[in-house]
């Protein structure tokens, strides 16, 4: 029993020898294939750090950049602006033009072009065409389907309706695209013709104030202001107008202007043109008189030759001249129109219009201080540094050309040619005591600065001489009650084919008012009015002067000029209106 | 027990999560500000166009020619006349007498009116 207990214990100690030979081998073998794998992951691990490290830096770049920056932008939507605050940018990029009260004349609308694109992929143009024709009448069919082939971007239609573009719209062509524009609209339509001028259908000027103040008017949207008088301007235009129907004259002008600063308040040319319908250009309505018309303006002429004598100390408003006879020069007969064949004094020169008088006049002071008196008043430069675009330069004869005839011609109006704009500037230094102010039409505006012409007493001599010509002279015609006007009129045949015409005349009248204190001067031009309704004649007593009555009467309340009735004339105008 | 470097670590991860929570809370915010300020810019582009156009539509409407013949058919006003401006001792004045009638006398200014009505107390 023994035996066979010790050799079951034998077996048993040799199976678990042997079983533990076994399991070593194992151990071995795993411990063998351990260091392996830990081998290979730690190759490994470098590997994987990096990559982690590379993508943990890559979110917190990305979680940085979505917090600090910008945001994201989905597409199909609207990128958010990032401005820091609330602006105000005008919807349109050209300024406007005001009035000196700030009434809008010339503004720009935004508005939309309809374009198509090029190779539209359009299934029936022949009907799409016919639909555009239909929502824009004035757009022809033919000329729309023409526009729906072409191969490139094309304008269909400019400045829509914003009921044109829904109609457009509604349609749901994806081919028709708009445009965002801008209109230029002149709600006056004809009476700030030619001092605004128009501009282009791609907004840029191309005549006038548009055109001159293009860079100033597209550089800032500040509204642009005039001196200009709306309610003036219209009630001047009307009187002109009514008078060119009266007189059946070509054309006509007339500037009213501040005496005491050159500030243009009015200014109209007719006939005149809307610029909001394009004319075409050499048309007679697109010719400013007013800067533009160069013409030898006749007797007006003379308030300057009598003040050029004046300031001159050769003669004196008392001294006397002889105008019994025609006055022969070298190469001229000067004569008067009507004359009074008798001496005259300076005030009756000016009251008679005598061209005898003023010529002895120029005799007097001399050829050089003519010149050089014309030539500071302006007449022998164009007045380049005023704003609107379209000016004229005078005709000054050279200093070679001026002759005794030439002398005795210009103190009277001939021989040089000047705009309206000119006269009037000139005229103004002579009754607002002597200072010549560069005109303009642009509130503080750069112009050359103030200048003295003539002295002070000079200028105020001049003002009862130019009254007596509206109380006694050829000027009755504009003396109106209320006011005290004073001016000159003047009358110059014009020259056709070198020689002067006798019934084609070009008449003008030069005022200013209130006389005790001139505030506003005032120049009338008929061009060719006839006498049909003034028994023939046709001289500006006739017509230039009644017509520049007339504008004062109506424009001098407006502008606040107090009229000069007596209370007893006051109360009589009462009574009138109860009567009425 | 949590070394020290342990801690660090987890603080200043706790930070860098906390800063990058704060960050984008903010840039929320200031997108929704952005939005509202963009809205208001766009409304006041929308206004500005609209006062553009009733302003070109107001110069229309006061056009000299257009307010003369409105003028003219709905309420008889000319333009002011020189007659039309007086001074206001020219005025008539209207005062009672004794008897209690209305008498309009031309042209009585204040001292003439004391006078009168001295008179008329008399």
């Amino acid at each position: 029993m023994l035996d066979v207990n010790i050799s079951k214990k034998n077996q048993a100690y040799l199976l678990s020898e042997k079983n533990k030979q076994i399991s070593d081998k194992s151990v071995l073998f795993t411990e063998n294939l351990n260091n392996q794998a830990i081998l290979t992951c730690r190759q490994r691990m470098p590997f994987a750090i990096i990559g982690f490290l590379v993508l943990y830096c890559i979110i917190i770049i990305k979680v940085f950049y979505t917090c600090l920056s910008g945001g994201i932008v989905i597409s199909g939507f609207e990128q958010i602006d990032t401005q820091t605050e609330a602006v105000f940018v005008s919807p349109v990029t050209r300024a406007d033009i005001v009035d000196a009260n700030g009434i809008i004349i010339a503004t720009s609308l935004p508005t939309v072009n309809l374009q198509v694109a090029p190779k539209p992929k359009i299934k029936n143009p022949e009907e799409l065409a016919q639909k555009l024709a239909d929502i824009f009448p004035d757009e022809d069919y033919e000329k729309i389907l023409k526009k729906l082939k072409k191969q490139r971007y094309n304008d269909i239609k400019r400045n829509l309706s914003p009921a044109q573009q829904a109609q457009v719209n509604a349609l749901g062509i994806p081919a028709l695209e708009f445009v965002e524009s801008q209109a230029r609209i002149y709600p006056h339509d004809n009476l700030f013709s030619h001092i605004i001028g128009y501009t282009d259908i791609d907004n840029l000027g191309i005549s006038g104030l548009e055109k001159s103040m293009h860079k100033r008017l597209t550089q800032s949207t500040k509204p642009l202001q005039l001196t200009i008088n709306t309610a003036v301007q219209d009630t001047i235009r009307e009187e002109l107008s009514a008078a060119i129907t009266k007189f059946k004259a070509l054309g006509a002008t007339a500037i009213l202007s501040d005496v005491t600063s050159g500030e243009i308040i009015a200014m109209v040319s007719l006939p005149d043109y809307n610029p909001n319908i394009k004319i075409s250009v050499g048309n007679r309505a697109m010719f400013n008189f007013a800067t533009q018309g160069v013409y030898e303006a006749g007797s007006v002429f003379k308030t300057f030759n009598t003040a050029l004598g004046l300031e001159s100390k050769k003669i004196k408003v008392t001294d006397k001249f002889d105008a019994t006879e025609p006055l022969k020069l070298k190469g001229i007969t000067v004569t008067d129109y009507r004359g009074e064949n008798r001496w005259l004094s300076v005030g009756e020169i000016l009251i008679h219009s005598s061209n005898i008088g003023s010529a002895q006049i120029i005799l007097r002071v001399g050829k050089e201080k003519q010149r050089e008196f014309l030539e500071n008043l302006g007449f022998s430069e164009k007045l380049s540094e005023f704003e609107v675009y379209e000016k004229a330069k005078p005709l000054f004869p050279a200093q070679k050309d001026w002759h005794e005839h030439t002398m005795a011609a210009a103190s009277y109006g001939y021989s040089l040619s000047a705009t309206p704009l000119h006269i009037i500037s000139a005229f103004n230094a002579m009754i607002n005591g002597g200072i010549y102010y560069y005109p303009t039409i642009i509130k503080d505006s750069n112009v050359p600065a103030p200048r003295r012409v003539i002295s002070e007493s000079t200028s105020e001599k001049m003002i009862p001489l130019l009254r007596d010509v509206v109380i006694k002279g050829s000027a009755k015609s504009a003396n109106i009650a209320g006011y005290q006007v004073i001016g000159k009129t003047g009358t110059a045949n014009k020259l056709v084919n070198g020689r002067y015409v006798q019934k084609k005349v070009m008449t003008s009248f030069l005022s200013a008012f209130p006389a005790n204190s001139p505030k506003y001067s005032l120049l009338v031009v008929l061009d060719e009015p006839k006498g049909d309704d003034t028994f023939g004649f046709v001289t500006s007593g006739w017509n230039a002067a009644p017509t520049g009555g007339n504008i004062i009467k109506a424009i001098a309340p407006q502008l606040n000029i107090p009229a000069d009735f007596t209370l007893d004339e006051q109360r009589k105008h009462i009574k009138a209106s109860f009567e009425k | 027990m949590i070394n020290t470097k342990t801690a660090i670590s987890i603080l200043w991860t706790t930070l860098t999560c906390v800063v990058i929570f704060g960050s984008f809370i903010l840039k929320n915010q200031v997108h929704e500000l952005e939005n509202e300020l963009s809205r208001i810019n766009k409304e006041i582009q929308s206004d500005a166009q609209n006062i553009q156009v009733l302003k070109a539509q107001w110069s229309q409407l006061n056009n000299p020619k257009r307010l003369r013949k409105l003028a003219s058919e709905h309420i008889l006003l000319n333009n002011v006349k020189a007659e039309q401006i007086i001074n206001y001792s020219a005025l008539p004045f209207k005062y009672e007498d004794s008897s209690g009638n209305d008498v309009m006398v031309a042209g009585a200014n204040k001292k003439q009116y004391k006078q009168l009505v001295k008179a008329e107390r008399e």
